[in-house]
């Protein structure tokens, strides 16, 4: 089946060789956000979310500093030493300065040869995908042989204290990801999705060019549901995203089934975005998939944007369900709009 | 509509048999939250899926039972 699809000109040969998380230290519990919202019990956003508590980075702890302490990790476990790396991508929408590119300064930091490219990738849930897309591709191309995919994000900075629509969902964290060329692995075909119609529905939407911060961006108000937010600050709405992810993302999986000329049962796991639990069994449900295929990591991180699949990625390793052979699906989809999907053979 | 009322009374809040076409939603914790969580259910039993700006304005759960009504199911779209 693998050299088959390889035939096709769509898979490389290339592997995911290690995984590495990390999170920041300070915890926002139920407890703590039950207090501030009063129509809401800790037990009903447990229930409801999935969720119990989520990481919150500190004042001056950004997504580069996330990223950094993720790829150290990976160092220290031994997984490769830094003079095998030759690119480096970083996924984050929270990069430490508009310019330079975040990424560049992580391959200082990180005592990176210079030698190696770096770049910064700006999505977020459907993030990890693309990342891994780009590390294939530069393999394909014979442009590099080992990427070090960073996914690193910091919405608690974009939220608003008072806006429970959001607030009890995302949490900041970070992955490390080695993505190394292989004789035996095989990453691919991919598939994307973009619907940039539905950028409003999952926005901050002052503090670019197009909407510059000012007195007025800066007044935060309560929306119908009693939501506070300004005009600088996260803004989801919930019911296009999850009408967004019933749609695209059961079409994405078919989508890639097809390519990949496999069938549900050749897949071992189908490692969705991390949303919540509301989003995940909706689509496992309208998905028709069992309940074991398709594994979960949220409930003590929150929805972690671009490191969620990472996330899960890593517990399934631990559990030595990434054996060579294994067959995996990854499915990144949010902010955008924006989806991709993955066919991954360990 | 049984299966569809019982679902959506957990996600009211209220008991299954306060669920009828007149039950007024602001009485209810109708919210962000359980719209998109209606969204879910719909989709899930009778495989259509409604407008979310139009659910969100449902003022009624006969409301929201005309808009389902209203919708196509997904596979004839």
């Amino acid at each position: 089946m693998i050299s088959a699809i390889q035939s096709e000109g769509r898979t490389v040969g290339a592997r995911i060789a290690a995984i590495a998380t990390h999170l920041p230290e300070r915890v926002l519990t139920n407890e703590h956000l039950a207090e501030l919202y009063p129509d809401w019990s800790s037990d009903k956003i447990l229930d409801k979310t999935g969720i119990r508590e989520r990481r919150v980075a500190a004042e001056y702890e950004t997504a580069g500093d996330l990223a950094f302490h993720a790829a150290e990790k990976l160092f220290a476990a031994g997984d490769c030493v830094r003079e095998d790396i030759d690119f480096l991508i970083l996924c984050t929408q929270a990069p430490d300065y508009l310019l330079p590119t975040t990424a560049c300064l992580l391959q200082d930091r990180l005592g990176l040869g210079r030698h190696v490219g770096a770049l910064d990738v700006n999505l977020g849930c459907s993030g990890f995908v693309y990342g891994l897309a780009l590390a294939t591709g530069l393999i394909a191309a014979g442009a590099a042989r080992t990427v070090l995919l960073l996914t690193a994000d910091t919405y608690s900075k974009f939220i608003h204290e008072g806006d429970k629509s959001v607030r009890t969902l995302f949490g900041d964290g970070s992955a490390a990801t080695l993505i190394t060329a292989s004789n035996e692995s095989v990453i691919g075909p991919f598939v994307f999705g973009t619907d940039g119609a539905g950028g409003k529905d999952l926005i901050v939407e002052a503090g670019g060019f197009r909407t510059p911060r000012g007195p007025e961006t800066a007044l935060a108000e309560a929306d119908s549901h009693g939501n506070v937010r300004s005009r600088e600050q996260l803004y989801m709405n919930g019911a296009n995203v999850m009408s967004f992810s019933l749609r695209e993302v059961p079409r994405t999986f078919a989508r890639l089934l097809e390519a990949s000329g496999i069938t549900e049962a050749d897949v071992d796991h189908v490692i969705l975005h991390q949303a919540n639990k509301l989003m995940l069994n909706a689509l496992q449900r309208k998905m028709s998939l069992p309940a074991e295929k398709v594994p979960h990591h949220y409930e003590d991180i929150g929805n972690t944007v671009s490191s969620t699949i990472p996330f899960v990625l890593a517990n399934l390793r631990d559990k030595g369900q990434m054996a060579p052979g294994r067959r995996l699906v990854v499915i990144g989809f949010g902010v955008g709009l924006s989806w991709a999907g993955a066919s991954i053979v360990c | 509509m049984s299966g569809f009322y019982e679902e959506l009374a957990e996600i009211l809040e209220v008991e299954p048999d306060q669920v009828t076409a007149d039950l007024r939603l602001e009485s209810t914790s109708w919210d962000s939250l359980a719209v998109v969580s209606t969204i879910a259910l719909i989709d899930e039993q009778y495989d259509k899926a409604v407008n979310a700006t139009a659910l969100a304005a449902c003022e009624t759960v006969g409301d929201i039972e005309r808009l389902i009504a209203a919708r196509q199911t997904e596979s004839e779209a």
